[in-house]
């Protein structure tokens, strides 16, 4: 890696190759203490069940969101009779953004994040600086699971690459937990209505953004999907709690004017501005666009409430809003005939959609970015036949330059960045070139 | 229990006070002379004895109308409606509004139990049937300031949509740093900019 090589103004390149040199933790879930120095191009990494090759995807995971991406809470991530973990990488390469990041929790409820040796005072403002996509066998959840954990997906991504995502969301709860406390026992219409308008505003800036990824993301995703597979496309699409405002559908009809671009199908990070943006139209102008297209969705949710005003009364909740949203992934298995993926899909159909949307994740971060994200890839090939491997192998390799680092449990022909170094890992202890290189 | 105990008993239960600042404060006072002491105490006995909310405007004040509202060089044609009295001190600090105030004694939060039967607003609906014509709603930016401030506009536009309702601006701390401002502050002042 040459690191004197002048960084390129304006555009990103796709050859920006930031990664993970050293990464260290302490006393996070099964790792005493573990030091290991990633190859740019990155390594894979065997070793048993139980070995901890998921908790250091999940350590290094934590530096993106601060949280563990498998749900646990923070105090399950602290080493069994310890009370504080922390885990520290640097980050090198080209547009990396910062050199060091780390997170450290105690058991007492403290946490703190530091970006460049500097603690950061709000986390959503360190949020995704380190660039990483996860790629794990319970993906296929998101498709088959319920709807909260899709939102959840939307959830994670939009707040690292939406700009007020975070903050419009956490109000929106606070709002939605207030109204709901409101509508219990004899409610009074005036003190329900006090929490409906800033439910409405924070609830459309939600909606907005949720259906504009979905929307510039279809295409990519049903490439994608028809890549994997070998089949017919897969769709996604947003599956809202109130009705569609007039003149916005949920597919493709909608091209025009003001379509967000669909670049990154490719995986290419050249386009990242527009990706990002969901818009290739130019940032002023969607901006526009964005608040005129949230103030739609505003109306049809304040119909929605009023419409639902009765049923809210009677089970004392706020029945529609984003809190009840949801994405719809379809399969055409006819010509005329559509198989809604998320109940009746079948294994292999709904891990190919969940690796599809990694992909289409991938490309959204890449956007963001301006490089290619880093790749944590839990185990994935396990159940996909050699085929789908193959094909999956490909989509990551071509087009996309950004660090790998491959969890597995047992050796086996993963040809990736052109031959990635192979490391052990057992109980704990990560021990590099022991099995000598791929 | 000991005096000395008591004290430190007491002093604990303030805002911001551990037991630690509080055998701290207590040792203090005990190393004063006796008349300082009873200073002090006298001091506290008259905020309890003679402090009381303002029938008028709620704020708190020895005297009843309190003195904003004695004031008649204020402008009655306008009333500020905060949270809590403190938040007048800091509004007059600033040395820029000579209207009127209302205080309601907190904000709505069904999760806290509080209603509007919990504050103050009667009251205001009270005083707006006289000479009002703005009400300046100065509730905090938070969830519950902001839908206290809406349900307060509905039903100030009930009794009489005449009276003009305004609600202070957000943004930019003024002598902070853009750059060390965070996103949604920025976003606020952004889309609450002004033409020059």
């Amino acid at each position: 890696m040459t690191a004197s090589r002048i960084r390129s103004a304006g555009t990103a390149q796709a050859t920006a190759k930031a990664h993970i040199g050293r990464l260290s933790l302490h006393n996070f879930r099964n790792f005493q203490r573990a030091e290991c120095e990633f190859p740019p191009a990155g390594v894979a990494i065997i070793g048993p069940n139980g070995a901890g090759k998921t908790n250091l995807l999940e350590a290094i995971y934590y530096l993106e969101i601060f949280r563990s991406f498998r749900q646990a809470r923070d105090r399950e991530l602290v080493r069994f009779g310890q009370r504080v973990f922390r885990v520290e990488a640097e980050i090198r390469g080209e547009a990396a953004g910062v050199e060091s990041l780390a997170a450290a929790y105690d058991r007492g409820g403290r946490k703190k994040v530091e970006v460049d040796g500097e603690e950061v005072e709000r986390f959503s403002d360190a949020i995704g600086t380190l660039g990483a996509v996860v790629f794990s066998l319970d993906d296929v959840e998101i498709i088959r699971g319920s709807p909260g954990g899709r939102r959840r997906f939307l959830n994670i991504l939009l707040s690292l690459v939406e700009p007020g995502y975070v903050d419009a969301l956490q109000r929106y709860r606070n709002f939605l937990s207030q109204r709901n406390e409101a509508l219990k026992g004899e409610a009074d219409p005036a003190m329900i209505d006090a929490w409906t308008e800033g439910l409405v505003e924070k609830g459309a800036r939600v909606m907005e953004a949720r259906h504009r990824w979905i929307r510039g993301q279809a295409d990519a995703f049903a490439r994608y999907g028809e890549e994997i597979s070998g089949e017919g496309p897969g769709r996604m699409r947003y599956d809202p709690s109130v009705d569609w405002p007039e003149g916005m559908t949920p597919g493709r009809e909608e091209a025009g004017p003001g379509q967000p671009d669909e670049s990154g199908a490719d995986g290419s990070a050249e386009t990242s501005d527009s990706v990002a943006d969901g818009d290739g139209t130019g940032r002023w102008r969607s901006r526009e666009e964005r608040r005129e297209r949230a103030e739609r969705w505003a109306e049809r949710f304040r119909r929605a409430l009023s419409e639902n005003a009765e049923r809210e009364r009677r089970r004392e909740v706020t029945v529609v809003g984003p809190h009840r949203d949801d994405i719809e992934f379809r399969a055409r298995v006819a010509d005329d005939e559509q198989r809604d993926l998320r109940k009746y899909g079948s294994g292999g159909q709904q891990r190919t959609a969940a690796l599809a949307l990694r992909l289409v994740e991938a490309d959204t971060l890449a956007g963001r970015l301006g490089r290619d994200p880093i790749y944590l890839l839990d185990d994935v090939f396990a159940e996909l036949d050699r085929d789908r491997s193959r094909r999956v192998l490909h989509l990551l390799d071509e087009g996309r330059s950004g660090q790998v680092i491959l969890a597995a449990p047992k050796a086996a022909d993963i040809e990736l960045r052109g031959g990635l170094e192979r490391w052990t890992i057992r109980d704990g202890r990560i021990e590099p070139d022991a099995d000598g290189t791929a | 229990m000991s005096a000395i105990d008591d004290l430190m008993q007491e002093f604990g239960r303030l805002p911001g006070i551990g037991k630690k600042t509080a055998r701290r404060l207590t040792y203090y006072l005990l190393k004063q002379p006796p008349g300082d002491v009873r200073q002090l105490a006298g001091a506290v006995e008259r905020v309890a004895d003679e402090v009381e909310a303002c029938s008028n405007c709620g704020n708190l004040s020895d005297e009843d109308p309190c003195g904003y509202c004695r004031d008649d060089r204020r402008d009655p044609s306008v009333v500020c409606v905060v949270e809590e009295a403190s938040d007048i001190a800091a509004i007059e600090k600033s040395g820029h509004y000579d209207g009127l105030y209302h205080v309601l004694g907190g904000r709505l939060s069904p999760l806290d139990g509080v209603g509007p039967d919990d504050l103050n607003v009667a009251g205001l609906a009270e005083r707006l049937r006289d000479e009002v014509e703005e009400m300046i709603i100065a509730t905090n930016p938070s969830v519950e300031g902001e839908a206290t401030a809406t349900y307060l506009q509905k039903l100030v536009d009930q009794i009489d949509e005449e009276i003009q309702i305004t609600r202070l601006a957000r943004g930019l701390p003024v002598g902070g740093d853009l750059e060390y401002a965070d996103g949604v502050t920025i976003a606020e002042a952004f889309s609450g900019r002004r033409e020059m």
